[in-house]
């Protein structure tokens, strides 16, 4: 996974913000996404599947959440 | 057309003061927009606040109006079906307004905060990318409804919503469609 948002300690809609910022400046088909909260967690993966993303997997460290998103097959 | 009809024209209304207000408590916040929309639709001058801490009864929301139409205006929300559970006069200067408004530029997204919810919109093609806050059980749903559709097609919060969340959101909504819609 070649690229990474980390918006763990931002409130909401920066964690959001990160992640749209990144899916449109970046070149790459997947990324990957830390944020702490359980709401942003839900605001993340709602803001990336709106753009035609798709959350892979969802995986809890701790208190991290580790969001594995892909671009959506056209 | 009933006695006090005169006074539903918003320009005919008397200035309202602390001592000719009254406000009109409901089960829930359902019942607060609705009689909101229904009262709002008959030009009544009327206000959603915060009640005072004496009559809280779990709706955080009541509607504040002119106390000399109360007559007409129970019998308006009778006829809509949607029944106050208490009619207050208001002696005191407790009541709070909810439309205070803050707002975050960040650059390529703008964000408006009333109250407790957040509504943040891509300012470069007026997609609403996030709805935050809150905490009700429907503010799920009205973010599922409302992220990744553009301001001017998104469905209104008051039309979608049910508890206090949507009606915060629906004024971040309004605030919001005011700085980025001509």
């Amino acid at each position: 996974m070649s690229q990474t948002v980390d918006a763990r300690g931002l409130s909401c809609p920066q964690p959001v913000l990160m992640a749209l910022d990144a899916i449109k400046r970046s070149q790459e088909a997947e990324m990957e996404v830390f944020v702490d909260t359980e709401a942003s967690r839900e605001n993340v993966s709602r803001a990336v599947e709106s753009q035609g993303w798709k959350v892979e997997s969802i995986a809890t460290e701790g208190e991290t959440f580790r969001l594995e998103i892909r671009k959506a097959a056209k | 057309m009933g006695l006090f009809s005169f006074f539903r024209k918003e320009n005919k209304q008397p200035p309202v003061s602390l001592r000719d207000r009254g406000i009109l408590v409901f089960e829930n916040t359902s019942e607060v927009i609705g009689a909101e929309n229904v009262l709002k639709k008959g030009g009544w001058r009327i206000r959603v606040m915060g009640p005072p801490p004496e009559i809280r009864t779990g709706c955080d929301l009541v509607i504040e109006f002119p106390l000399v139409s109360e007559l007409e205006i129970v019998r308006t929300l009778e006829e809509a079906e949607i029944m106050p559970l208490q009619v207050v006069a208001v002696s005191d200067g407790l009541l709070e307004p909810v439309n205070v408004f803050f707002t975050t530029d960040y650059g390529d997204f703008l964000m408006v905060q009333a109250a407790n919810m957040k509504i943040t919109v891509d300012k470069r093609d007026l997609t609403v990318v996030n709805i935050s806050g809150g905490g009700c059980p429907d503010v799920p749903y009205l973010a599922a409804q409302m992220v990744g559709r553009r301001l001017d097609q998104v469905p209104e919060p008051r039309s979608i919503g049910h508890t206090l969340c949507g009606y915060s959101l629906q004024l971040a909504f309004e605030e919001i469609t005011r700085k980025c819609l001509p």
